[in-house]
């Protein structure tokens, strides 16, 4: 099993605005599978907060179902179609309730679904994937930037399906994953190296010792949050957004 | 318990960087008055990106002159580094082609250098300003246009071709910019000009992926005729 934590807060430049925080997260578990989902709303996107949010919690609903199949399938194709159908489907139906265009709910997409012994990893865009194995932080997923930095490709783009990446592997000798939205990436992710900042090993692992009882607002949780609110949402402008899932230690 | 995440084990990653490259008419025709004006309206450029915070850390600015030849008087500079001018000669024809390639040549050695060390960077821009028509190489005004024109087509290029005076070549001018008529400047305000070219590249310095920054055409109307 892996304990999971996930967060996101509203950027500097979003609260100097007045707008609204464009970052999404959600967890799901079920079927001996659990997922969790991140998706940075596009900032020229005037509903893209809705759009994450409808893409994590459709994304989390499929990785679950389709997990099984999406492990062993040898055609990667299928699966990249399959994925972005039910993403545009949940968007399309968001898109007629709130009387928007598929444009206006542009986000990334990231995803990372376990199960006892097997991952799946999706990547649509800009943020970061990254792994513990065998005690060695790897970068999974980096940033898909194009050639300028406001540039990346969202679930809505014409060429989403070309741009996904699908990864998968066996859970043995991985310790934990971590997600992240470009504004997190800013203090977590090297450019120049393309590796990740040592501080994701620790947040990984503090969310590894967690303890388990379930209680209302759990300390280790608040003291992950506190990270994010103070030494990651510092460094950016941007909204930042986290999800971790480690194996309980 | 605060969960123990020092200053080692964050990444500090550069200021994605917004290179602009002033590309400027010093014939001979520019001398007095508007040479004057258009080194006070770069110093106030300087000024400006030093005083925003976004486009302070962002901005990197260099600037090519031409004259009967074209020299790069600017490298690509960050706002403390950049040199401010007393004064800068205007003499000679008008070789708008070759200052026009000098320049692009200057922006992919940046782009590559930005590469090369990872820091990530916004569309370049592209400032081409002149009073008067050129009188260089024909087939380097030539190449200049179609080096313009495809990276404009290919959207690696934001390019804002200005006249100066009545005697500009508006016409030469368009031919730089497919999707955008060029501007000749009202009198002589320069000032007006570089206000608003700073503000404009914060607001790129702000921009996220997925942000389409388009140029603030009602600022515009402060300094140029439309």
């Amino acid at each position: 099993m892996f304990n999971e934590f996930h967060y996101q807060v509203r950027g500097r430049g979003h609260e100097l605005d007045g707008t609204r925080g464009q970052d999404r997260t959600a967890y799901l578990s079920g079927r001996g599978i659990q997922v969790l989902c991140l998706a940075d709303g596009a900032g020229s996107a005037s509903q893209s907060e809705f759009g994450a949010q409808a893409v994590v919690e459709e994304g989390c609903a499929l990785l679950i179902e389709q997990f099984g199949q999406f492990d062993t399938s040898a055609d990667a194709e299928q699966a990249r179609q399959e994925i972005l159908e039910r993403l545009h489907e949940r968007l399309a139906g968001v898109g007629r309730r709130l009387g928007c265009t598929f444009a206006d709910l542009a986000s990334t997409f990231l995803a990372v679904a376990v199960s006892a012994e097997r991952f799946v990893v999706v990547h649509i865009g800009d943020g970061v994937i990254g792994y513990v194995k065998n005690g060695e932080l790897r970068v999974v997923s980096a940033p898909d930037n194009a050639e300028f930095a406001n540039q990346t490709t969202f679930v809505t783009s014409p060429d989403a399906a070309s741009s996904t990446r699908l990864f998968r592997g066996a859970t043995e000798g991985v310790s934990g994953f971590i997600l992240m939205s470009d504004g997190t990436s800013a203090s977590l992710f090297d450019n120049r190296s393309k590796t990740l900042a040592p501080a994701c090993a620790k947040l990984i692992e503090a969310v590894a010792v967690a303890p388990t009882r379930q209680v209302k607002s759990p300390e280790h949780k608040k003291r992950l949050r506190r990270v994010v609110d103070t030494r990651l949402r510092e460094a950016t402008k941007d909204d930042c957004s986290i999800g971790i899932l480690a194996r309980r230690s | 318990m605060a969960l123990a995440i020092g200053a080692d084990d964050l990444i500090e990653n550069p200021t994605p960087r917004v290179p602009v490259i002033l590309c400027l008419d010093t014939s001979g025709s520019m001398m007095g008055d508007k040479i004057r004006e258009l080194v006070r309206g770069v110093n106030l450029f300087y000024d400006a990106i030093d005083e925003d915070d976004d486009a302070h850390d962002a901005a990197e600015v260099s600037i090519v002159k031409f004259n009967s030849e074209a020299s790069l008087i600017q490298d690509f500079s960050s706002v403390e580094r950049l040199q401010r001018r007393d004064a800068i000669d205007a003499t000679g024809g008008t070789a708008l082609g070759e200052g026009v390639n000098l320049a692009l040549d200057t922006l992919e050695k940046r782009k590559s250098v930005y590469s090369g060390a990872g820091v990530l960077y916004y569309q370049p821009w592209l400032v081409l300003m002149t009073d008067g028509q050129p009188n260089g190489s024909a087939v380097e005004l030539e190449r200049a246009v179609q080096r313009v024109t495809d990276l404009v087509a290919q959207k690696k290029l934001t390019v804002f071709p200005i006249g100066i005076g009545t005697d500009a070549d508006m016409d030469v001018l368009a031919k730089f910019s497919p999707n955008r008529p060029p501007l000749r400047l009202r009198g002589l305000s320069f000032k007006e000009f570089f206000e608003w070219l700073s503000k404009s590249v914060s607001r790129v310095s702000r921009s996220t992926p997925g942000d389409t920054v388009k140029p603030d055409l009602e600022g515009l109307a402060g300094w140029a005729e439309l």
